[in-house]
C-alpha cells in the first residue's frame, strides 16, 4: 500500500500521464517494427507468404543486400539526396528568413506565398516537376536554351547521370519553406538589444551575423538539421512519381527500393530488410536529436 | 528511468515519422505499407471473432466484391453495366466492384493476402496470376468451370501445377500502329522487317515527330512491349544472353541511337505512347488491342492502320490480358455464379466489344468484330502471341529483362553486357 502510494508521488505521476500515449505507440508503432524485424530474418516470398513454413535464415537477407549493387546505389543515393537537399534548403531558407526579417512592403503577403510549396501535395509537385524536366517540351530546357546555356536539350529524367539532379532539385523546392519558418521563429527569440549594443560598439553587419545571430541560433539550427534529415531521408512519393527509381535504377532511394522489392518483386523479407536499414539509420539520427533537445532543456 | 521513458517515447515517435503522415498523397511509403500490413493483420487477429460473424453475415446476404484496375472510363462503365444487370437479374448475390489503381494493385493484393482481407473476385494482369496462385490465395476452379473452348495461351496463364486457378477474362496482343499520312509523306511502305523498320522510322523522324516508339518503362509494361523483338529471333523469354536476345537488344539500341525511336519512351506508359501517336508526335508505335476504342473516339480524323510487328526470323507478338480469379475462402459460390454470368456469350460479347478485347473463348472470339479490319488483324495475330511465364517468380525475370533494355537504351551498358547480367538473374531463378 505504502509502495503504491509512494509510486503516485509527484515525480512519477508524469509517467502515468504519458502512459496512454506510450501504450498507443507500443501497439501501433512498436508492434509493426518488431514484426518487420522478424520478417527480415525470415525467408518470405510468394511461396510462403500465406501458407507454408517461414524459415529463419538469420542475417542472410542483410548480407544479400550488401552484395546487391542496386541496394548500395540506393544507399548512396539516399545519403546524397539527403545531404544535398539539407545543405541547399538550409542556406536558401536562412537567406529568406533574414530577408523577411526586414519589414519591407509586401513582406507579409510574400512570406505567405512562400508557404505554397509546403502546402501542395507531394505527388502534385512531383508531376509538375516531371513535366518541367521533360526533354523536348519541358520549360527548364526551354529556358536554358533561350538563355544560351545549352545547345542540345538535356535528357534530365531519361539519362541516369542527370535524373538524380532533377529529383533533388524538386525536393529542395519543397523543403525551403520548412527551413524558412523554423529559422524565422528562431530569429525572433534573439533580443534586439543585443544588436543595438553591438551597433553602438561599432560592429558591422557581418560581425553581427557571425557573433550574435549564429551562436544564439545554434540549438534551432541543430534541431532543424536533424528534423530535416529525418524528413528528407524517408522521402518516397517524390521519387516514385518522378522516376519510379529509374532510369536503370539510378534514382532508387532506400524507401523506393524497399517498396519495389516487397510489392513489385514479391521479395517480402528482402524488402523489409531494406526498410530496416532505413529505420536504423533514422534511429541513430534520432538519438542525436534527443541529445540536443535534452541538453537544451537542461540549459 | 525518466530518461529511458523519454527515449522509448521518442523511438516510438520517430517510428511514427517513418511510418506515417503520407496517407493523403496516394503513393504510400514502403515502410508505411508494411506497418499497415502489420496493423491490419493485427487487427485481423484481435477482431477475428468479430470478423467471422461479419463474413457470415455478408455471405448470407451474398455479397461479392470485385477488385479491378482499369483506369479507362469505357472499361469501368462496361463492367458496372454488367454488374447492374446481374444484380437486377437475381436476388441472392449482390456484386460490387472496387477500382484499385494498377500501381497499387499488387501491393493491395499482397497486403490483403497477409492480412486476410481480400475481395471475393479479382480481375488481374495475367503474368501475375502464377505468383498469386503460388501464394495460395486463389480457389481451385478445376472441374468447376469449363474452359475447353478457350485459347490455350490464356488458359495456361491461369494454370499452376496442372490446376486451374482462374478464368481468362479477355485477351489482347500487340501490333504495329502506323500513321498512314506520315508514311505516305515520307514515301515509305509499311515495314515488315527490322531493317525496313529502321529506315522507315528514320525517314519519318522530323523536328517534332519521332519515327517510332513503344512503351519502354522499367516494369512489366515495358517488358511486354520489348519481348516481341526477342521472340521474333526465335529465343525465349528465358534466353536473353543468346544470339537472339543480344540481337534484339542491339536492334533497340540502333533505333534509339539513330534518333528514330525517342528515348522519352522509357518514361511512357502504353497510354502515354498512344496519346503521343494520336497527337501526331509519333509515326509508328507498338501498342495493344485495348487502345483501339479510345483512339477511334479521341482522334476520329486520324488516318492510321495496324500491321504485324516487323520481324526478324518469325512473326511474334505479346499476349496480354486479364484473368478472373476467385479468392479462396471468400464467397466462392457467389463469385463463380457471377463468373458464369459474365462469361456467358451475350455478356462476354458486350464487354469484349466495349473494351476492345478479344475473347479468350475461341467460340465467342470468332463471332466478334465481323468485317472490322483492325480487329481482324488482332484476332489473326493472336496465334503468334506468346505468353509471359507462367512462373511464380516472373516479376523477378521481368525486372531483369526490363533493366537490360533500359540499360541499353540509356547507353549505360552494351547489349552484350546487359544480356549477360539479365541472364545471370534469370538462371538464378529458373535453375533453382
Amino acid at each position: 500500500m505504502k509502495r503504491i502510494k509512494s509510486f503516485f508521488r509527484y515525480d512519477n505521476i508524469g509517467l502515468l500521464y504519458a502512459l496512454p500515449a506510450f501504450l498507443y505507440m507500443l501497439f501501433f508503432v512498436g508492434y509493426p517494427i518488431v514484426s518487420n524485424l522478424i520478417l527480415s530474418l525470415q525467408n518470405v516470398t510468394v511461396r510462403n507468404l500465406v501458407r507454408g513454413s517461414r524459415d529463419f535464415i538469420g542475417f542472410d537477407n542483410y548480407i544479400k543486400l550488401m552484395h546487391d549493387p542496386v541496394f548500395l546505389r540506393a544507399m548512396f543515393n539516399t545519403l546524397l539526396f539527403t545531404v544535398s537537399c539539407l545543405v541547399v534548403q538550409f542556406v536558401i531558407g536562412f537567406a529568406l528568413a533574414l530577408l523577411f526579417q526586414k519589414d519591407f512592403s509586401f513582406a507579409r503577403p510574400v512570406r505567405g506565398l512562400l508557404m505554397i510549396p509546403w502546402m501542395i501535395p507531394m505527388t502534385v509537385t512531383a508531376l509538375i516537376f516531371k513535366f518541367m524536366f521533360s526533354t523536348d517540351v519541358g520549360i527548364i530546357n526551354y529556358f536554358l536554351k533561350s538563355a544560351g546555356l545549352i545547345t542540345e536539350n538535356i535528357q534530365w529524367l531519361t539519362s541516369p547521370s542527370t535524373a538524380m539532379t532533377a529529383v533533388i532539385t524538386a525536393n529542395i523546392w519543397i523543403g525551403i519553406p520548412f527551413n524558412t519558418i523554423l529559422i524565422s521563429t528562431g530569429l525572433t527569440t534573439i533580443p534586439l538589444e543585443l544588436y543595438e549594443s553591438a551597433a553602438i560598439d561599432g560592429a558591422n553587419g557581418r560581425q553581427k551575423f557571425f557573433k550574435i545571430t549564429l551562436p544564439l541560433m545554434r540549438t534551432t539550427i541543430e534541431s532543424l538539421l536533424v528534423l530535416g534529415f529525418i524528413y528528407t531521408f524517408k522521402v518516397y512519393d517524390m521519387v516514385y512519381v518522378m522516376t519510379g527509381g529509374g532510369p536503370v535504377n539510378s534514382t532508387h532511394l532506400l524507401s523506393t527500393y524497399s517498396y519495389k522489392l516487397s510489392f513489385e518483386m514479391f521479395q517480402y523479407s528482402l524488402g523489409s530488410s531494406a526498410a530496416n536499414v532505413l529505420l536504423v539509420i533514422l534511429l541513430l539520427v534520432g538519438v542525436v536529436y534527443l541529445k540536443i533537445t535534452m541538453k537544451g532543456e537542461m540549459e | 528511468m525518466k530518461k529511458l521513458m523519454t527515449a522509448l517515447l521518442f523511438a516510438a515517435l520517430l517510428g511514427g515519422a517513418v511510418t506515417g503522415c503520407s496517407s493523403g498523397s496516394g503513393a504510400v511509403s514502403a515502410t508505411e505499407s508494411k506497418t499497415e500490413t502489420a496493423k491490419s493483420s493485427e487487427k485481423a487477429a484481435t477482431t477475428a471473432s468479430e470478423k467471422a460473424s461479419e463474413t457470415e453475415k455478408s455471405e448470407a446476404a451474398g455479397d461479392v466484391t470485385i477488385w479491378y484496375y482499369w483506369e479507362t472510363e469505357g472499361h469501368q462503365k462496361a463492367l458496372n453495366h454488367i454488374i447492374e444487370e446481374f444484380n437486377g437479374s437475381q436476388k441472392e448475390v449482390k456484386v460490387q466492384a472496387k477500382y484499385v489503381p494498377f500501381a497499387d494493385f499488387k501491393k493491395q493484393l499482397s497486403i490483403g493476402a497477409s492480412a486476410d482481407e481480400l475481395p471475393d473476385l479479382v480481375i488481374l494482369d495475367n503474368p501475375d496470376h502464377a505468383s498469386y496462385a503460388a501464394m495460395g490465395i486463389f480457389a481451385d476452379l478445376t472441374g468447376r468451370f469449363d474452359v475447353s473452348t478457350y485459347y490455350p495461351g490464356p488458359v495456361n496463364s491461369c494454370t499452376l501445377d496442372g490446376k486451374l486457378y482462374g478464368v481468362p477474362f479477355g485477351s489482347n496482343c500487340l501490333l504495329l500502329f502506323y500513321n498512314e499520312d506520315m508514311l505516305k509523306a515520307a514515301g515509305c511502305k509499311v515495314p515488315t522487317t527490322w531493317d525496313e523498320l529502321l529506315t522507315t522510322a528514320k525517314a519519318c523522324t522530323t523536328g517534332q515527330v519521332s519515327g517510332f516508339a513503344h512503351c519502354s518503362l522499367q516494369n512489366e509494361e515495358g517488358t511486354f512491349n520489348f519481348l516481341p523483338w526477342v521472340w521474333s529471333t526465335g529465343a525465349t523469354s528465358y534466353e536473353i544472353n543468346s544470339e537472339g536476345g543480344i540481337k534484339a537488344l542491339t536492334m533497340v539500341k540502333s533505333l534509339v541511337d539513330s534518333g528514330a525511336m525517342t528515348k522519352e519512351a522509357i518514361n511512357w506508359t502504353q497510354g502515354d505512347t498512344m496519346n503521343q501517336f494520336i497527337s501526331g508526335n509519333l509515326a509508328m508505335m507498338i501498342n495493344g488491342t485495348w487502345q483501339v476504342p479510345t483512339m477511334r473516339q479521341e482522334a476520329p480524323d486520324l488516318k492510321w492502320n495496324v500491321a504485324p510487328i516487323p520481324m526478324d526470323k518469325k512473326q511474334a507478338s505479346g499476349l496480354g490480358g486479364e484473368n478472373y480469379a476467385v479468392i479462396k475462402g471468400g464467397n466462392e459460390e457467389g463469385a463463380v455464379k457471377f463468373l458464369k454470368y459474365a462469361t456467358s456469350e451475350e455478356t462476354c460479347l458486350y464487354m469484349m466489344n466495349a473494351m476492345g478485347y478479344i475473347s479468350s473463348d475461341s467460340v465467342i472470339a470468332k463471332k466478334q468484330f465481323k468485317g472490322d479490319p483492325v480487329y481482324d488483324a488482332f484476332v489473326e495475330e493472336m496465334q503468334y502471341a506468346n505468353a509471359r511465364g507462367p512462373l511464380p517468380e516472373w516479376p523477378d525475370i521481368s525486372d531483369a529483362i526490363s533493366l537490360a533494355f533500359n540499360e541499353v537504351m540509356t547507353d549505360t551498358s552494351t547489349p552484350e553486357e546487359a544480356a549477360a547480367k539479365a541472364q545471370a538473374v534469370i538462371d538464378g531463378i529458373i535453375k533453382k
